[in-house]
């Protein structure tokens, strides 16, 4: 919190609100019955009303209170949460980002609409709630509360703070204020834990209070004086009955400290539907610090960068001391070499993580798009994800995002075909969009396959006939025709719709992908459908790899390709000119790398060879010495070596030096050129 | 010496160089785009690329091209000595700021050219290309060459 920019901070927070907010609309379409969902949109409105009018985002405040108050019949289960509802709340969630993000070029009717059409959802009876926009916790609530909870005459309250509340600037006795302004009410201070005077530091607050609140006012009212604090204590809230207003009650108990137990003395069993409500606070509380734990910190990427080379550099540090350590005859020595290296080690584990994201937090974006695009073509369509938990690079994640959108909505639009024409062709009426992610070797892929039409090989190529891009004499393979969708300017959609059609899009998917040294690759069958790969290198990602060496150099295979090591005999190495292998019966090529990598010094008596796996091909790698696993974190190669193919990049050992990863693929692509030279040459 | 450093902040066309030593030639870098100067490092053969930036090495995390411009330059190389420091650069390849690290037998030290200074570069007399050398500046009564780094490491 030490950001002075308040507003950007209510801005971020917000954002991440909303995000919440749209995920639990989302889920309320599958799952219309789950309370969990429905109070977890809530509360996320609840917060953002609370700070929206705390950091002057009156506009939000006001809004939201709206949309809450018509919400808040979900909440209570008088209305379902229909599809209709959700599509109406996600228009308002939207209208609530536009009011904090660009206030200016929002409109007050958009609002207004939104509004009325949430009104119209929430029973024609709870106008009287929605009418006037009443600033947060106004006492409008506070009589509908009333209404619905007849017997209610107030509130006792526990309240107990971390005992650190007062070093962050809150004071429990403003809160009290805050409560007796709301009605009678009598606090009790319960100091049980306040310690003997040396023991007491005047920072912490000892105390806790029992309160006992003559008011009618709501729940929620109650819950907006603590929510700043909420988290840092726990806050019992039940709620007192007219029948338990005997006289007794509302003696004044006596301000001087009087034991626990005259305070908390059990009244009667509340009527049920007061239990259910005085255990929401209990509910609510474990799943509150819960979200906390998984909550997120902002960190500039740039930060994390930064963060990595520093943690780089102590790396190498920490490997020169080993090294002194080790030529040392001092144990104490040897000692903290041995725990900085193994700190540095978790050190740099930590913060590789910290650059890599679940692709998860892409794919759930996405179920808004397939959610708006199946209404807005009426094309049902469920979106299936799996792989969520596959990591990325942040800054591949952003880069991926627009690539993606691209190719779900060409999905829908031009994939998916109407029910009508589905049910035709004998199939289920709601189409299937997935999005699939996996590591594969150095890459990773990243799939969206639809259960649609397929691609439409005769029009692509009558299209690029007329066009002039193909001779109409020309044969071509499917798959070569197919690339023709990667051209500027290419469009097949008979009609231009809003989503796609323009020509634009497939293009761009490619060149940015492209740009990400990725590739990408389209398999299509007729009537069954279509399926996008992309295939994505991982910049920053850490592999599992296989450090072996050659002449003097150190390499890294990724593991992945890795499928077996074996020595390569004196026989096997005195034929020259038939480098195969006989693996268990089948004949498998090597390659020299020692040839390949122009490598210099003796080679070793016994060579290894290295099976790796490439597509179908598999082919072994001849080494000097397999060194072994080795924990690797990509790092690009710089522009100037962007015409070296063989590696995929490079990486950083403990002792400091560098060491290139080797792309496989690419290896044997080479390595099948230059036999095929090879053969040109002996036939000549 | 002060007198010419005050002379060239007169007339306010100097530039910060750092010389450095390749062979039996001086060359004056940009300060500019001098990122750091740091000793020499083990290097990683890079097989298969252009045999100027024949290597790469860690500097501080990232992994970065090692140049030596004495290849470029078609002069003899030498065995690395006590002077030897590796000048860590950066300049724009395809509008993208990259990190290289270049060879230098020998740093001298941080100064100021003045443009008022600097030598058409001749058509003859000269074994590098000329699209390589910036300009020829005088330093301390001696011919230094200001060299265009974007052109030569491209």
């Amino acid at each position: 919190m030490s950001s002075p920019d308040w507003t950007e901070s209510f801005r971020q927070e917000s954002s991440e609100l909303l995000e919440t907010l749209e995920g639990a609309l989302l889920d309320l379409c599958d799952q219309p019955d789950d309370r969990e969902l429905i109070d977890c949109a809530f509360r996320a409105l609840h917060t953002i009303k609370g700070s929206g009018s705390m950091f002057g985002f009156d506009k939000v405040a006001n809004f939201t209170h709206e949309f809450e108050t018509a919400f808040d019949r979900v909440r209570k289960g008088e209305i379902p949460p229909t599809r209709e509802l959700i599509t109406v709340a996600l228009a308002a969630k939207d209208y609530i980002r536009a009011l904090i993000e660009a206030p200016d070029s929002t409109d007050q009717i958009i609002g207004d609409g939104i509004l009325d059409d949430l009104r119209r959802f929430v029973a024609p009876s709870s106008e009287q709630e929605t009418a006037s926009p009443q600033p947060a916790a106004s006492p409008v609530a506070a009589d509908e509360d009333t209404n619905d909870d007849t017997d209610l005459a107030g509130w006792r309250l526990h309240l107990e703070f971390e005992s650190h509340i007062l070093r962050n600037g809150s004071n429990p006795l403003h809160l009290l204020d805050d409560l007796c302004k709301l009605g009678p009410c009598f606090a009790v201070a319960l100091i049980d834990d306040v310690p003997l005077l040396d023991a007491l530091d005047p920072e912490e607050c000892y105390l806790k209070w029992d309160v006992t609140l003559h008011s009618a006012c709501s729940r929620d009212i109650i819950d907006d004086i603590f929510m700043f604090v909420i988290d840092e204590m726990t806050l019992t809230v039940t709620p007192l009955t007219r029948r338990e207003l005997s006289p007794a009650a509302l003696t004044p108990t006596p301000k001087t400290p009087a034991p626990r137990t005259a305070i908390a003395d059990p009244t009667p069993p509340p009527a049920p539907k007061e239990a259910e409500r005085a255990q929401e606070p209990r509910r609510e509380e474990p799943k509150r610090s819960d979200d906390r734990g998984i909550a997120t910190v902002r960190v500039q990427a740039r930060r994390l960068d930064e963060m990595m080379d520093r943690v780089g550099e102590l790396v190498i540090a920490q490997a020169r001391l080993s090294q002194l350590a080790s030529a040392s005859s001092d144990p104490s020595i040897k000692i903290i070499a041995e725990e900085i290296e193994r700190l540095a080690g978790s050190l740099r584990d930590t913060t590789m993580g910290a650059r890599m994201v679940p692709i998860g937090s892409l794919f759930g974006r996405f179920r808004r798009l397939v959610h708006d695009l199946s209404l807005e073509l009426s094309k049902p369509v469920d979106l299936i994800t799996s792989g969520e938990d596959t990591e990325l690079d942040k800054t591949m994640i952003e880069c991926l995002a627009d690539p993606l959108v691209h190719l779900i909505r060409n999905a829908i639009d031009h994939g998916i075909e109407q029910t009508a024409v589905r049910n035709a062709a004998g199939k289920t009426d709601k189409g299937r969009i997935e999005l699939h992610a996996i590591h594969s070797g150095a890459q990773v892929l990243v799939t969206v396959r639809d259960n649609g039409a397929g691609l439409n090989t005769a029009r692509i190529r009558a299209k690029a006939e007329e066009l002039g891009l193909l001779s109409t004499d020309a044969e071509l393979p499917d798959a070569d025709i197919h690339q023709f969708l990667f051209h500027p300017g290419f469009s097949t959609a008979q009609t231009i719709s809003a989503l796609s059609g323009r020509g634009v899009g497939m293009d761009v998917v490619k060149r940015t992908i492209e740009n990400m040294r990725g590739s990408i690759d389209m398999a299509t069958r007729p009537g069954e459908g279509t399926t996008v790969t992309l295939r994505l290198p991982l910049t920053l990602a850490i592999i599992e790899g296989l450090m072996i060496r050659v002449g003097e150099g150190r390499y890294i295979i990724p593991l992945s390709a890795v499928e077996e090591c074996v020595e390569l005999t004196a026989d096997d190495q005195r034929a020259r000119g038939r480098n195969f292998l006989n693996i268990r019966g089948d004949l498998v090529p090597f390659l020299m790398l020692r040839d390949m990598l122009y490598a210099t010094g003796a080679p070793d008596e016994y060579q290894k060879t290295i099976i790796v796996s490439t597509g179908e091909t598999r082919v072994g790698l001849v080494a000097d010495q397999i060194i072994g696993s080795h924990q690797t974190v990509i790092k690009s190669l710089s522009k100037l070596h962007s015409d070296v193919t063989i590696f995929s990049g490079a990486t950083i050992l403990g002792d400091g030096t560098a060491a290139l990863i080797l792309d496989v693929a690419q290896l044997v692509t080479l390595a099948q050129a230059h036999a095929d030279k090879q053969h040109l040459n002996e036939a000549a | 010496m002060k007198q010419q450093t005050d002379h060239a902040a007169d007339d306010g066309q100097t530039i910060q160089v750092v010389m450095i030593g390749l062979g039996d030639e001086k060359f004056a870098l940009d300060a500019a785009i001098v990122r750091e100067i740091i000793d020499p490092v083990p290097a990683t053969k890079v097989a298969g690329a252009k045999p100027f930036v024949h290597s790469i090495i860690n500097v501080r995390g990232n992994i970065v091209p090692l140049a030596d411009l004495r290849l470029r330059f078609g002069m003899p190389l030498t065995e690395a000595s006590t002077d030897t420091r590796v000048v860590v650069i950066e300049i724009p390849i395809d509008n993208e700021p990259v990190f290289v690290g270049l060879t230098a037998d020998k740093v001298y030290e941080v100064t100021e050219i003045s443009r008022s200074d600097t030598q058409q570069t001749p058509r003859v007399g000269v074994s590098w290309k000329p699209e390589f050398i910036r300009f020829i500046a005088k330093w301390r009564d001696e011919f230094v060459i200001v060299p265009n780094m974007e052109r030569i490491l491209h």
